[in-house]
């Protein structure tokens, strides 16, 4: 059995995200949806696997506004619902989200929202915490898999009470940690709602309505505050009482403050808050009362800080408040225990208990030797082919390549270099109506199928309608797949593995009134050398849809069959060590021996899209194996 | 014990999460507190990607403090050198000899180390003991298939002693979690990795390689 459905009483090995799934499941959750997005995935994808077995519905929506729609609709009929999605998702979400603190809610809604702190899979680092002040939404933030699990809970219950939906806010540190959970028992949901307003402008935001609904929500915020601000479940007072010496810290910071203490030997009181929206004044004044010194410890911008601040500038105007604004600890980047360790003993003039000096001089000499492994595109994968012949069939000319949010992101890598700009989902397209008008240069946008239905289809539809030239291709690999392989609209199987209208991305352009659309395999190299040319040289939009599934699914699929991955091999004889192949196709499986290439058999899928690359042919398919192209897969 | 600490390190896609995993269910199961880390996402696709492992009665972060490391798990050696600040007297490295060479080294025409300046590099790193073995040729040639490195570097781990259970029940652990289909070559591929690294060690933890 899936530990997240493990019986109560047991502990659990839990990522934090499958906490939060379980703790929404112990609440009786009724309906979810979400929009993957790291660090927030896998709680669409643990739900997705349990959904039918427990009778809770999730879906993943075409995106993260979406999403909330349907998880409000849901709770405003009274049942349990839950979003999530990443920081970035909730700038889309935001429309939605910053009206429906005004509205509230019946039954309990949770908005999980996942931080990326040094945007290890984001394009930025935001700080989403920010967005509880400015909706006027409560947010708790866990520090750990158990807490993801209890606050989630607790959320639910809270929501119901105070009638507004609960910001859970995690980071990539919450998210991702496996830690010890104790189980509590799961609750079924309600089933089925109804919507009944009780006022006939409950849910109607306009004029004077809105603003008798902004009153409303100030006053809720100033009693959730004072009932919640002083609750237990949701701040932690430990070490020394009497310190002259306070820590305050929140989220996964309280993890490392709590080791740099122990580790440093300080005298200090710590407090952890738990709910960081409505600020809880009360327990944090009490808490300064009497300290000389105040450390804040929290990752990105200086949002307890700043509020501490602000209240001990009436309650203890000689408390000296060191943080980001005093410049001991960074703003960008996630935290790391030495970073913490070295602020906490920098500020208290405490010994360092290990010679980090000496550590980082030996292993920079280490480090200098070592190349860097960025990701990269996977063997057999599509993109590869995909940005192989668009660099040809652009090679020369001025081309602005205007990228987006997926896999293939990863073409602004050498030998491909087509993309200029990565930014927000959906943007490539939007760019792209932009610069056909400010240049003469050629334009191609290049965005993903899932990309595409969550964000690209206004901005082409604006393309069309305003008459901008570009080359639009649509990576087509039938999958969200730098996620983890997610569905999305264009694929025939929802998020809970049920058989699913498939949309079609090509009829679907060619709808709106786009003239030239083309399908083709991007393993199809001449073929799609072509097209692009043609669609180059061509007035107003045209599309090209380079449609191959991920490589990662083909060779899952293959496996699960019982077929033999075959590798392909260089033939020492024919190959000249020209580099050809690296230098235009790049493949992960080219391994330079210095005198040939040669194809690491451990890391070659055997798809043989790389045969035509090499001007001698030197690249050969050993006994059995088969191109993915004539297979048709 | 008060604390242990491990990084199991390589390329996205070397089975680095399932490794990670064994090691936790049988902390789990030896009911042992711990906390761990992990990154999903874009650098899973052939990127370097690692896990830490912390396991101990007072263990809250999930990340390690920079020079307290007991055990570095490399399932690829350039990808042990990367952990170089981590490093320290108390680190036994046990790492797979067989080189992945990133792309975009050979695009920048980056000078690789070979094996032997590898194997310098991380001794001048001072830790506690060195294990470097092919984990790989050991998966390809005996049990005959390279995707279970993965069991073979576990089986390797196990024989340290580094980690606070027996290799029987990390074993044991391994068997529970692999599916039917692969539990022969993944078990073989444990043991095959725990002889070499037993063998390799010979009377101890003593000499530094």
């Amino acid at each position: 059995m899936l530990s997240v459905l493990a019986p109560a009483g047991r502990v659990e090995a839990l990522l934090g995200n499958e906490a939060i799934v379980r703790g929404a499941l112990e609440a009786g959750l009724d309906v979810a949806a979400a929009y993957p997005g790291t660090p927030s995935t896998e709680i669409g994808d643990t739900l997705g696997s349990i959904a039918k077995q427990v009778g809770v519905y999730f879906e993943w929506s075409t995106n993260e506004k979406v999403a909330v729609e349907v998880a409000t609709a849901a709770a405003w009929s009274g049942l349990r619902a839950l979003v999530s999605m990443k920081h970035v998702g909730l700038n889309v979400a935001s429309d939605a989200l910053f009206t429906l603190a005004y509205a509230g809610t019946k039954g309990g809604l949770v908005v999980v929202n996942a931080g990326d702190p040094s945007a290890h899979s984001s394009q930025n680092e935001q700080d989403n915490r920010y967005y509880a002040i400015a909706m006027g939404l409560p947010m708790l933030e866990p520090s750990n898999s158990q807490e993801a699990k209890d606050y989630t809970k607790e959320a639910f219950e809270l929501s119901e009470r105070y009638e507004t939906p609960f910001i859970l806010r995690t980071t990539t540190r919450v998210s991702h940690s496996r830690g010890p959970v104790l189980l509590g028992e799961i609750r079924k949901g309600r089933g089925r709602g109804s919507f009944k307003p009780e006022r006939f402008d409950q849910y109607l935001q306009v004029g004077a309505i809105a603003r008798k609904h902004h009153k409303i929500l100030l006053d809720k915020l100033e009693r959730i505050e004072k009932d919640l601000g002083k609750d237990s479940r949701f701040f932690k007072l430990e070490g020394e009482e009497n310190s002259s010496l306070g820590i305050i810290t929140s989220g996964i910071s309280y993890s490392y403050a709590w080791e740099a203490i122990k580790l440093l030997g300080l005298r200090a009181k710590l407090l952890k808050l738990g709910l960081t929206f409505p600020f809880p004044k009360e327990v944090v004044s009490d808490f300064i009362d009497g300290l000389d010194t105040l450390i804040v410890v929290e990752e990105l911008e200086p949002f307890l800080e700043t509020q501490v601040t602000a209240l001990a500038k009436d309650c203890a105007p000689e408390l000296s408040i060191k943080g980001k604004l005093t410049g001991h600890f960074p703003r960008v980047a996630e935290y790391t225990p030495k970073i913490v360790v070295k602020a906490l003993a920098a500020i208290t003039g405490t010994p360092l208990p290990l010679d980090f000096e000496k550590i980082e001089k030996r292993a920079k000499s280490v480090l200098e030797r070592l190349p860097s492994r960025p990701p990269v595109l996977c063997p057999a994968c599509p993109h590869r082919a995909t940005g192989y012949s668009l660099r040809r069939a652009t090679s020369g000319k001025s081309t602005i390549y205007v990228g987006d949010i997926g896999c293939y992101a990863l073409l602004f890598q050498k030998p491909f270099e087509v993309e200029h700009i990565t930014h927000a989902m959906g943007s490539s397209v939007g760019f792209a109506n932009g610069f056909s008008l400010a240049t003469d240069q050629p334009v191609v946008a290049l965005i993903g199928d899932s990309t595409f239905f969550h964000a690209g289809i206004p901005a082409l539809i604006n393309a069309v309608h305003n008459k901008h030239t570009f080359v639009a291709i649509i990576l087509d690999n039938r999958i969200t797949a730098m996620t983890g392989h997610q569905s999305h609209p264009g694929v025939p199987i929802d998020a809970m593995g049920e058989e699913a209208p498939m949309i079609d991305i090509g009829g679907l352009i060619r709808s709106i009134g786009v003239e030239f659309v083309k399908e083709i395999d991007p393993y199809n190299f001449k073929e799609m050398e072509s097209a692009l040319r043609e669609a180059l040289n061509r007035k107003g939009l045209s599309v090209i849809i380079a449609k191959r599934e991920c490589a990662l699914l083909t060779v899952r699929r293959k496996r699960r069959k019982g077929e033999k991955i075959v590798p392909y091999r260089v033939n020492p004889e024919k190959c000249t060590h020209c580099l050809v192949c690296i230098n235009t196709y790049a493949c992960p499986a080219f391994t330079d021996t210095g005198e040939k290439m040669m194809i690491d058999p451990s890391i070659c899928f055997g798809c043989g899209s790389c045969v035509s690359i090499c001007p001698f042919g030197a690249i050969e398919p050993s006994e059995g194996a088969k191109p993915w192209l004539e297979e048709g897969e | 014990m008060d604390e242990i600490n491990v990084i199991v390190s390589g390329v996205g896609g070397q089975g680095i999460l399932f490794a990670t995993n064994v090691i936790i269910r049988t902390a789990l199961k030896k009911g042992l507190n711990f906390s761990q880390s992990e990154v999903h996402g874009l650098s899973q696709r052939y990127g370097s990607i690692h896990t830490e492992i912390r396991i101990g009665p007072k263990v809250k972060s999930p990340l390690i403090l920079e020079g307290t490391l007991d055990m570095l798990i490399a399932m690829e050696p350039l990808e042990a050198m990367r952990y170089a600040n981590y490093v320290s007297e108390r680190t036994i490295i046990v790492s797979n000899s067989h080189i992945i060479p990133p792309q975009s080294a050979l695009l920048e025409r980056f000078q690789v180390p070979n094996i032997d300046e590898i194997k310098e590099l991380l001794l001048s790193l001072n830790p506690r003991k060195l294990v470097m073995f092919n984990a790989t040729e050991i998966a390809a040639k005996k049990v005959g298939d390279p995707i279970v490195t993965n069991s073979v570097m576990l089986g390797g781990a196990s024989a340290t002693g580094v980690l606070p259970f027996s290799d029987q029940d990390i074993r044991e652990v391994l068997e529970s979690l692999v599916p039917e289909k692969y539990k022969e070559q993944n078990m073989r591929a444990f043991d095959l990795g725990y002889e070499e690294v037993k063998r390799i060690l010979g009377g101890g933890l003593e000499d530094k390689a």
